[in-house]
Formats: structure tokens, sequence, C-alpha cells
């Protein structure tokens, strides 16, 4: 089981190539976090993560797909609903598998 | 529908699923077929009526491999009436601890055949059709249409796309699993099959939708790289199957199936499998996450895509391309390098001063043979310790091995086949170890594949 984030965190899970690339499975960061900040807060602990990881990851809130705003198509609409990663939620970084 | 099979000698007669029954959807399960399948039959939701939908369907397997394996199997065994295998390779040696359905005494045979003849073993009945080629842009469309619902059990990334494009325009729902070292992932895509461009409602994600772009190549290892346990990709191969028999015994594959049950696979979701040797806290773990519908503007199923069977079939989209991003150019100038041929030489001749040899392979590369004196330094540990140098300013030191030498004692960087060992000189250099030039810090070419080629041919390079 994954433990539970620390008050004010929330935990990131990373799978595969991200696992390998931070060399954890899980890690709690502070919360409240946008959703849209959350490549560059990553980038900033593990340099490049966001090109060889996280641009072509799939990311998950609370076990549901989310879209990460990237900055080319942001519209009026999409800063409405902002998404804001809350305290106690898991956030999962998931890149594509391809062997078989 | 004609059957059209590059190769006719496997296809059995198929005892007890005769063409000439008249109503296949509703007949009387043949004496063989009730007893072989009764267990299954009598599980909630299959019953007579979900056998025959097996026994009337058309399945292909895409990969005869880790995965492709034990999906073959279990579908197999559970009575799907026609199963397609395309693979182009043969049976070697280091697939059989993954690769079930194969067997020693079958090394050197294609795997499709040496596939077919284990499924045969476990069941007669059902028709088995080899595709002993390569799934290509050519080919896909082609073998695709002739089934009604897909697995992907392939090994690389450009053919996953080529098979989820193809299904979206040929509306087969595609069942796409993958697996690489401790890691696996399923999910269903395409299902149920919807037009390509309706974008109302909630349709179902193609892989696009999910994955909209490639990793570069270099962050994506293959089994032969990465290593693969298999137990994990059994896993997945099994589960695979699991999700292909459902939806066929509730004939969600159906295009118009206006009555099916409308369940489940409504909301698609993809099934993580992490497995780990190394953690005695978190041994494994399932996580099903909810995925989204199809994206509005997904290349291949959204509403203003311009993707066709023609288009594939001349080479556009080029899926080699999608999927490999130019060499990353590192170069470092001649003296920063040396052939491992050079290396071994001058070591023999005693021309080499004192020095440190990094190996930057993984520790279980590394344990498995070295060169006499090298110090293991795994690239990821490396990665993280030079990351955390420059973040937080730990000693430069600190990502050397703790041997005693004079701050100009020269370094000689090897990997597995070249790569690392150059990122790896770079980076010692952009932390200041060389001294400003004092300090030399070489490269071995090619690594330890290098290595065997030139100086040690016994060497157990993986």
């Amino acid at each position: 089981m994954t433990p539970k984030p620390p008050k004010g965190h929330f935990n990131v899970l990373y799978f595969a190539s991200a696992g390998s690339y931070t060399t954890k499975n899980v890690e709690a960061l502070p919360a409240p976090l946008p959703l849209r900040k959350l490549f560059d807060t990553l980038e900033e602990r593990y340099k490049g993560i966001r090109a060889s990881v996280l641009n072509h990851s799939l990311v998950t809130i609370n076990l549901a797909y989310v879209d990460v705003p990237d900055g080319e198509q942001q519209d009026g609409e999409a800063a409405e609903q902002e998404i804001i990663i809350q305290e106690g939620d898991e956030v999962a970084i998931i890149p594509p598998v391809s062997s078989g | 529908m004609q059957q059209i099979t590059e190769d006719g000698t496997h296809i059995n007669g198929a005892n007890g699923t005769t063409n000439s029954i008249q109503d296949e959807d509703n007949r009387r399960l043949t004496d063989e077929e009730f007893e072989r399948y009764s267990r299954q039959v009598i599980v909630p939701g299959v019953g007579k009526e979900g056998q025959l939908r097996l026994i009337n369907s058309r399945l292909l397997i895409i990969g005869a491999g880790g995965l492709g394996c034990p999906a073959a199997q279990y579908v197999a065994g559970a009575g799907v009436g026609t199963i397609g295998i395309v693979d182009g390779d043969v049976v070697e040696l280091s697939n059989l601890h993954r690769q079930v359905g194969h067997s020693t005494s079958r090394i050197g045979m294609k795997k499709v055949d040496s596939l077919i003849t284990h499924l045969e073993g476990l069941n007669p009945l059902p028709s088995y059709i080899p595709h002993p080629v390569h799934i290509t842009p050519q080919n896909a469309a082609d073998i695709i249409s002739q089934y009604d619902l897909v697995m992907d059990c392939t090994d690389n990334l450009a053919t996953r796309y080529l098979i989820s494009d193809v299904c979206v325009l040929l509306q087969k729902p595609l069942v796409s699993a993958a697996s690489v070292q401790k890691s696996g992932q399923l999910i269903v895509l395409n299902c149920p099959p919807t037009p390509q461009g309706l974008v109302e409602g909630n349709c179902a994600p193609c892989y696009r939708c999910c994955f909209k772009k490639p990793p570069p190549p270099s962050s994506m290892m293959s089994c032969g790289e990465a290593g693969i346990m298999g137990p994990v990709v059994g896993m997945m191969g099994v589960a695979q199957a699991g999700e292909a028999i459902k939806i066929i015994a509730s004939a969600l594959h159906l295009t118009s199936q206006s009555d099916g049950p409308d369940r489940n696979l409504r909301q698609p979701s993809l099934l993580i499998y992490t497995y780990d040797l190394e953690s005695a806290v978190g041994p494994y773990s399932f996580r099903a996450l909810k995925m989204g519908s199809r994206k509005k503007n997904c290349f291949a199923c959204g509403e203003n895509s311009t993707l066709t069977l023609e288009g594939i079939k001349s080479g556009n989209p080029n899926y080699d391309q999608f999927c490999s991003v130019p060499a990353s150019s590192r170069s470092l100038p001649p003296e920063e390098r040396i052939t491992a041929a050079a290396y071994h030489r001058a070591r023999e001749r005693g021309e080499l001063p004192e020095h440190i040899l990094l190996d930057t392979r993984e520790k279980e590369h590394f344990s498995l043979g070295k060169i006499d004196g090298a110090v293991n330094l795994p690239f990821s540990r490396f990665l993280m310790k030079a990351a955390a140098i420059k973040r937080d300013g730990s000693p430069v030191d600190d990502i050397l091995p703790t041997v005693s030498t004079g701050v100009d004692t020269p370094i000689f960087v090897v990997c597995r086949r070249g790569l690392d060992s150059q990122e790896a000189v770079e980076k010692l250099k952009e932390l200041g170890l060389d001294n400003g030039g004092q300090r030399k810090i070489v490269d071995i070419i090619g690594g330890m594949k290098a290595w065997k080629e030139e100086v040690d041919p016994s060497f157990q390079f993986i």
C-alpha cells in the first residue's frame, strides 16, 4: 500500500519509465497545486523529465484520467475549469509501455 | 467471406463447428463442446448464447510472444472459433522463460507455427490461421479486416499506433496490453466500435486518445534491453484474454449491437500492474484507472481526422518516423574517446596510467560480467547524484566511487552500448570533475557490446 501523504501534501506515483527516471515509486509534494503547474514542479526536481517522460505520459488524479493543459491550447474555458490538485489526492504519471 | 491464409496447413476441420448447421447463433452445442466448455458456460453471463458467440467469432492475435502466448492459450481454451496469429519471428532460447506457448524442441521454428502446435494440443476445435509475417502498414488492413476483434500483443510502439489506427478505420475493437521489466498495462480500446470522426456521446477512445505522442526512443527500452519478468507479462496476457472473451461473449465487439448489454466498457479503464522485486513494502499493485472517452481532436478517430486506409498503405503517416526522434548527435571530441580494442591494447602494454574505470550499466548487467577493475555506478543513480549536486550543492566528489585517487587520475567510462557513457563524460565535465582539462575523462566507444566484439568474444553481453 502507498503511504498516506503528510498533511498539506499529495502523492505522486511514478510508473514504468517515470519510476526509473525519478528512482522512486511514490513521493509527496505540497498541495494544493494547479494541475497545469505539475510538470513544471516535477521538471524542477528532475531535470529533463518533461522531455523524456512527462510529455508523452498520461496523468490521473484519484484514479481518473485528466487532461493536462499544455501552453499551446489555453482558452478561457480551460482556465475557468482549472483543476487543482488537492491535499490527500493521488496523482499518477503513466508513460506508455510498449514491449510484450 | 473468403478465408485468406498464407499457409493453409494448420486449418483444422473444426469438428462440431461445421457451417452446415443452419442457425449458428442458436444451435445445440455438440457433445464435445458441451463437455469441453461446460465449466465456463455455467458462469453467469456466458451461457450457451455466449459460448456460441465465442465459437462463431474470429479473433486476431498480433504477436506470438510473452503476451500472445498466454493470451492465445486462454482464448483457444475458451473455444474462440477462429484464431489468427501474426508474427514473423522464430522461437529463440531467450524467449522461453516467458513465452510459454513455445518449447525448447521448437527453437528455430516460426513462432506462429510453434504456438499453433501448442494450441492444437490444448484445443483442436478452433481453426488456427497462421500469418507468419510482421504486421506492416501494407498488410495490416488486409489481415485485420478478416477478424472481429484484435489483440495487440506486439512489442513496439510504431506497431501499436499502426494497429490502433487500422482498428479505428475498420471499426474493430482492440484489446491492447504491454509489459516491460516489472510493469504491465492493459486497456480495451475502440469498444464498442464507432465510426471515425463521430465524437458525440461517449465514444470509446483509441490508443492515440490515451497516448497522443510517442516517447523518445531513448527512453523506451525493449524486453531485450530492460528485461522482463515472465509472470508480469504472463499476467497481462491472461488478463487480455479475459477481456477478449468478455467482449465476445457479451457481443460488445459487434458494431450493430443495439440490444447489447450496455455495461462496464462504456467507461474504459486502464489496468496497471506493478511488480517490485526490490521492495518488501509494495510487492505488487494493481490499479484500474478511469480513462476518458474519444478525444475530439484525436489524430486517428477525432472529428477532423484525415487518416485513411489508403494513406496508411502508401506510407502516410510514417509510423517509424513518428516513433523515432533524430538520434541525439552526441559528438565528443576524438581525444575524449577510445575504442574498446585500443583501451584493451593500451592496458595490456602498460601504457595506461592509473585510472578509474566507471561502468554505468545497471547492477544486474554488471553482476554478469565486467572489465577487470571496473567500478559500477549505475547510470540512473549517476543522473540522480548529478542532479542532487546541481540542485543543492552536494560535494562533487560524491559522484565518484570511493576509490582513493588523486584529483587528476583519469576516468574512463564504459556502458552497455556507448550512449550513456558519452552522456556521463559530458556530465562529469559539466560538474567540473575534469579540473579545467587537467584530468582526462574518456568514453569507451560502443560500450561492453564493443568489448565483446573487439576484445572478449566469450563475454556474456545482454
